[in-house]
């Protein structure tokens, strides 16, 4: 572990991924200590007020801090993200070891719904649900998580059944150690790897959702922001004060720049094999 | 004689497939949606509407029918083509008449986003992987997680800002729809098809130097050099063609999301499409239509993912 650790420092671009992802979390937990200004109150003093000192990013048409928006916006989206994609990772990787370990009939329909599911174009699954379970914060955790379920039951079925056969998991077998404590202790630690990449790129993906639909109007619904909201705000009036939405739209960029970056650098911590070749 | 039969024979298995998903495709979006918590009179009539023109309304529409009925028949409907009538956006008219008229622009912005990506990755992750370790290997690694690190939505009001508002190179707003003038679909198109291939074309490019990188070094690339082919043959023949497949297969997974980024950049960049058809019929709760829209969508990811094992098969003999 200490090795791991050791390298992942080493790994620049880990290094970078994390310290981006750091930030981006500080801002998001301290957001409300870190600005003077509120949220939602309107201040029509300062209506679309380009970058300044008092607002580094400037103001929206109600006068209000876009950086304070952004940093309680990204609250929201982060939530709603960081939530679907780890009820997806629960329920998927559930189904994909109950897949690989039982096999048969429950296999073949886990299977199937995963195809189905991965067959939907992510946003249009994610539209579709909208219509189906209403518009709001919660529904679009829903959403995330269906598109995300397939890609965690795959990816722990696939890891799963890779370590099934390596003696270690045949000899537990062997000695007769209970299914439960197998799945636990023995397969689960030894897939997790991947997991972990998987859901700091589905946390960056499942921000991309959020926005598009708040964008649409189907998500967070105003004054209350999110990351999308704003944006969507920002296009009415764009080409007078172009900085609402771009500078948004950055925000939104570095927090997934950080994610990506990351996820990279676990995989090539994870995977020396590969790293020594690159 | 005896490999083609028992390839016919798994493509014919991997049809039954496709065929299996769109089925429980349509059963998953139609009883999601009797499931869900909208009223489709009160969708089409306001939520003022007086019980006697509901009841009217579920008549005429046969929503008072059994379930099981009413999927039969849509199913029946739908494989024929007959989606049924819309019940908001367009009452009355056929909704086979407005996806018609609208796959086509989705089609060709999805297939020329999908041509932009491919050359682009093409070109970037051929000469990062000859160049690895240089500095343009540097700046194609760094553009592509730039690239994949950027909204669609968002990479079109930049786009739109630097390219059409800026600099007046491009329309901002509006299609010319590809029947109605090819040159005009290819110039109005370019901006939208630009926003969604960039992400994709940042994945392909990471996935494309990444295979070739592990296949300069293995066995049977060596052995072509060491039996004095030159560095272009052993590339083309050799490597190339090997790192192919998980480029090809990457491409195939990549198509939701592509289609997927129809929906908002459509939107944005008023293309009258399937996306944008798709949205509006989502505001106006016109439930038919979602339902068809969301099956139309379903059935081209399966017919390109069945054409990606196709071509994959081709490229690769093993996995046929």
């Amino acid at each position: 572990m200490r090795g791991r650790l050791a390298a992942a420092l080493a790994n620049k671009l880990a290094l970078f991924g994390g310290l981006i992802t750091s930030l981006v979390a500080l801002g998001v937990l301290a957001g409300p200590w870190l600005s003077p200004y509120s949220p939602t109150d309107a201040d029509f003093l300062a209506l679309l007020a380009p970058p300044s000192p008092a607002h580094p990013l400037g103001t929206d048409s109600f006068g209000r801090d876009v950086l304070t928006r952004i940093l309680y916006g990204a609250r929201v989206s982060f939530a709603v993200s960081v939530s679907g994609v780890l009820a997806a990772a629960l329920i998927g990787t559930a189904a994909g070891l109950g897949a690989a370990w039982l096999g048969g009939l429950w296999s073949a329909i886990v299977m199937r719904v995963c195809d189905l599911l991965f067959s939907f174009p992510s946003f249009v699954l994610a539209l579709f649900m909208m219509v189906v379970l209403g518009y709001g914060v919660a529904n679009i955790a829903v959403a995330i998580a269906l598109i995300y379920i397939p890609i965690f039951a795959r990816l722990s079925r696939n890891m799963a059944l890779l370590v099934r056969d390596e003696p270690y998991v045949q000899a537990a077998i062997l000695i007769g150690q209970p299914t439960r404590s197998i799945l636990m202790r023995e397969i689960l630690p030894n897939i997790a790897a991947p997991l972990f990449v998987q859901i700091a790129l589905g946390v960056a993906f499942g921000i991309v959702i959020e926005a598009g639909l708040s964008f649409l109007g189907m998500g967070v619904q105003p004054p209350a922001p999110s990351l999308g909201a704003i944006m969507a705000d920002g296009r009415e009036y764009f080409s007078r004060a172009p900085w609402v939405l771009t500078l948004t739209g950055l925000a939104v960029s570095l927090a997934l720049l950080g994610l990506n970056l990351l996820s990279d650098g676990i995989r090539d911590v994870m995977d020396p094999k590969l790293r020594a070749k690159l | 004689m005896g490999a083609f039969a028992s390839g016919l024979t798994r493509t014919a298995q991997r049809f039954g497939g496709v065929v299996l998903i769109a089925l429980l495709g349509a059963a998953a979006v139609f009883f999601a949606l009797r499931a869900g918590q909208g009223d489709p009179a009160l969708a089409a009539l306001g939520d003022q509407a007086t019980p006697e023109a509901v009841a009217a309304f579920r008549a005429r529409w046969r929503l008072d029918d059994p379930l099981a009925l009413q999927f039969g028949r849509w199913l029946a409907g739908a494989a024929t083509g007959d989606f049924g009538a819309s019940m908001v956006i367009a009452s009355g008219e056929p909704i086979a008449q407005l996806i018609a008229s609208r796959l086509p622009n989705t089609l060709f912005i999805g297939a020329y986003a999908l041509a932009l990506a491919i050359s682009i990755s093409l070109t970037a992750g051929v000469v990062a992987a000859l160049r690895h370790g240089r500095f343009v290997d540097g700046a194609a690694t760094s553009a592509a997680v730039l690239g994949i690190s950027m909204p669609d939505f968002w990479l079109s009001y930049v786009l739109i800002y630097a390219l059409a508002l800026g600099l007046g190179l491009f329309p901002s707003y509006g299609f010319t729809a590809p029947s109605a003038s090819f040159a005009g679909a290819l110039y109005s198109g370019f901006l939208p098809a630009l926003a969604i291939a960039a992400p994709m074309a940042a994945a392909f490019t990471r996935m494309l130097r990444t295979a070739l990188l592990e296949t300069l070094h293995r066995d049977h690339v060596r052995v072509a050099r060491s039996l004095g082919h030159g560095e272009r043959f052993v590339f083309v023949h050799h490597v190339f063609r090997n790192a192919l497949i998980p480029y090809v297969t990457v491409i195939g997974l990549q198509v939701r999301y592509l289609l997927g980024g129809t929906v908002v950049v459509e939107r944005i960049f008023g293309v009258n499409g399937l996306g944008s058809l798709m949205v509006d019929a989502a505001f106006a709760r016109d439930y038919p239509l979602v339902q068809a829209c969301a099956l139309v969508f379903l059935v081209c990811v399966l017919i390109v993912n069945f054409a990606v094992d196709l071509v994959c098969a081709q490229l690769d003999p093993r996995r046929a």
